[in-house]
């Protein structure tokens, strides 16, 4: 079809790169700004705006937590299909508990499992959790959305599609095609050397387009190339679920062999038992981790048939002092205390795929690293968004003399996915903020609410970068650029005028003490501000200069 | 560079037909291509002796910069039989094997 390996990897990285650009665009930005989820959910939260928190004592917190908990209403309901004959009233059959922290967490969640009775499947669990205050067990309201956690990073590896796992697919074929337009974009530039230093702002728009396409794509193309591959190798199973379809008899095989070997119970006995102090078994886990020389704060910990004969608890640490995403889990009998396995040090692969997946999950405590992860995503951002606006400025002249709608289209979807989807974000936040604490009974989910508010002001934005886009048609800027940048300069000073007003937690306030999560988030918020107010200024006066300028008028950009 | 620019204007509207016979080699092929070599990889790894989910994690690994050679390689063959044959009659057999594997690896 192409006349050489160039051609068809320029073909491919122009038409995929616009087809899943939009998408790519959106798991960069968000993956961004899940880099400091934790912090997100504070500002969102304020009743969390504390301390992190180690791992409570679980004899005396989270036990009488975990004992009470029960699905919710919602999750009872969605479960009514698998099950032959009516719900029970309580599930009192627990599977499984667990507690999980990180060392930005002064929240804790817990969720639990249980076994639904009369399930067509038997294997099926129904779930329930909870997020309580660690010093005192004190549950949170379930209604708070984690904006951070709950809402921005699932968008960022799902689009929170999750009928069939759609949004998965999606993001995943968007990293394969980042990961093709990568290695198609080093094809049709041979001169990368020099791209790394190349930017002539005061060239043609399209010349300095292409020059910033290329400057963020190649400054930061290990980073691109890496979370692109790492992402798909963390959700690989979802991708290619080979052993639990195809292989799935040898997997079974596996699963039993390595019980055997494991001595961890893989089903249930049906004879009950007490659980023992299992603080006891923290202890004795955390001396076994210092014996070998590290750190022992608990990241995880999870009781496996609780109150079973064949119960057992598993502690794991959480691995802030390494870039690898390891456990050294440690499990006790959970009627004894006796220790039943200790984890071996990794195997090779296993090293590698801890460290592939560590790397992109960052559970790692380093502030610096961190920053750099957002600076490299919204590189990425950049790199995405100049590639749109490149195949706009090509095009738009030709399709004007045309008549064609093409280019058009293409810009209002740009104006979309890049202000429209930071309007959207700050929308969420002000939406957070104005809901009243409790809200009118008959009103949808407080956590409904402000994802519709998301998705609401996405739409509005989107409407109103198609509607202001004829100019595009005429080879001239769609106005919805600079409007939609004024857009983001109000409603990010709203977002923080809305903070200080509604939780007295004003900036001054919040850098002397200093609580970061908070102060960071405004700052973030006030330093977009101030970009897009500059972007806004500098698009106006270039659109006011293209808007003199003789139409079709030839320039030099065409020979890029 | 002139030149390359207006040869990308020539090609850059192929035939129809066959931009989406090699958009699906592309996807559909070198989905299969890789899902016959993670199964095949994972049951020669467990039968020569590695720890199960060790195979599966370096397939996984090792199976999705195939994928994306696979993927790449779509485009820039000159036949398009010859991709549609070697991705998915490769990705069959691999996966035939791997099954036949199994059999012979279960009690």
């Amino acid at each position: 079809m192409f006349q050489n390996f160039r051609l068809s990897m320029a073909w491919l990285h122009t038409w995929f790169g616009l087809a899943l650009g939009f998408v790519l665009m959106v798991v960069f930005f968000f993956g961004a700004l899940s880099v400091f989820d934790r912090e997100i959910d504070r500002w969102a939260i304020p009743s969390s705006r504390v301390e992190p928190q180690p791992m409570p004592s679980f004899d005396r917190v989270l036990r009488p937590v975990f004992e009470a908990m029960q699905p919710n209403r919602k999750s009872v309901d969605a479960m009514r299909s698998e099950v032959n004959g009516p719900m029970p009233e309580r599930f009192d059959t627990p599977r499984r508990w667990g507690a999980y922290t990180t060392h930005r967490d002064p929240v804790l969640g817990l969720f639990a499992g249980f076994e639904v009775p009369n399930a067509k499947d038997p294997e099926t669990a129904i779930w329930a959790s909870r997020t309580i205050d660690p010093r005192t067990g004190a549950s949170l309201p379930e209604d708070r959305l984690k904006i951070g956690s709950q809402f921005f990073y699932p968008l960022h590896y799902s689009l929170t599609f999750t009928w069939k796992d759609l949004g998965y697919w999606i993001v995943g074929l968007a990293a394969l095609v980042m990961l093709a337009a990568l290695v198609s974009g080093v094809v049709m530039h041979r001169k990368i050397f020099r791209e790394l230093f190349t930017f002539r702002p005061g060239k043609s728009r399209q010349r300095s387009l292409l020059d910033l396409h290329n400057l963020t794509g190649v400054v930061a193309l290990p980073f691109h190339f890496f979370f692109a591959f790492t992402g798909l190798v963390i959700f690989a199973s979802i991708y290619f679920p080979v052993t639990h379809t195809q292989l799935e008899p040898l997997h079974e095989l596996h699963e039993k062999l390595d019980s055997e070997e494991t001595g961890l119970p893989h089903e249930r006995a049906g004879i009950a038992a007490p659980i023992a102090s299992v603080d006891a078994m923290v202890a004795e886990a955390q001396r076994r981790w210092a014996a070998r020389g590290m750190a022992g704060e608990v990241g995880f910990l999870a009781v496996q048939f609780p109150k079973d004969a064949n119960g057992y608890v598993s502690v794991y640490r959480a691995g802030t002092d390494r870039i690898a995403l390891t456990g050294e889990g440690i499990h006790f009998k959970a009627s004894t205390g006796e220790l039943l396995r200790e984890e071996p040090p990794s195997s090779a692969v296993d090293s590698l795929n801890e460290f592939l997946t560590g790397l992109h999950l960052q559970h790692f405590r380093h502030w610096l690293l961190r920053w750099l992860y957002v600076l490299g995503g919204l590189a990425g951002c950049a790199c995405i968004a100049t590639g749109f606006l490149f195949f706009v400025e090509k095009r738009k002249k030709q399709h004007a003399r045309a008549g064609s709608q093409g280019s058009r289209i293409v810009d209002a979807l740009g104006v979309t996915t890049v202000t429209g989807m930071m309007i959207a974000a700050l929308g969420i936040l002000i939406a957070n903020r104005l809901l009243p604490d409790v809200l009118p009974a008959g009103w949808p989910e407080r956590g409904d609410l402000e994802r519709y508010a998301f998705w609401g002001t996405w739409v509005l934005a989107m409407a109103h970068a198609f509607w202001r886009s004829a100019p595009v048609a005429q080879g001239q800027v769609n106005p919805a650029w600079h409007e939609q940048c004024r857009g983001i300069v109000v409603l990010a000073v709203t977002a923080v005028l809305l903070n200080w007003l509604t939780t007295g937690d004003h900036l001054v306030k919040t850098l002397a003490e200093p609580y970061w999560p908070v102060a960071g988030v405004d700052l973030f918020l006030l330093a977009s501000a101030g970009i897009a107010a500059l972007a806004a200024r500098k698009i106006r006066r270039k659109a006011k200069e293209t808007a003199h300028a003789r139409p079709g008028k030839p320039t030099e950009a065409a020979h890029a | 560079m002139p030149v390359i620019h207006t040869e990308i204007q020539e090609v850059s509207h192929p035939n129809r037909r066959i931009v989406a016979l090699r958009v699906l080699a592309g996807l559909a092929g070198g989905y299969a291509f890789t899902w016959g070599f993670v199964a095949l990889g994972v049951a020669a790894l467990f039968a020569a002796g590695m720890e199960f989910h060790d195979a599966e994690h370096l397939c996984y690994i090792v199976g999705l910069l195939i994928f994306l050679v696979a993927f790449l390689w779509a485009f820039a063959a000159r036949s398009l039989a010859r991709v549609w044959a070697v991705l998915a009659g490769g990705g069959l057999l691999m996966a035939g094997a791997a099954s036949l594997m199994q059999s012979l690896l279960l009690p």
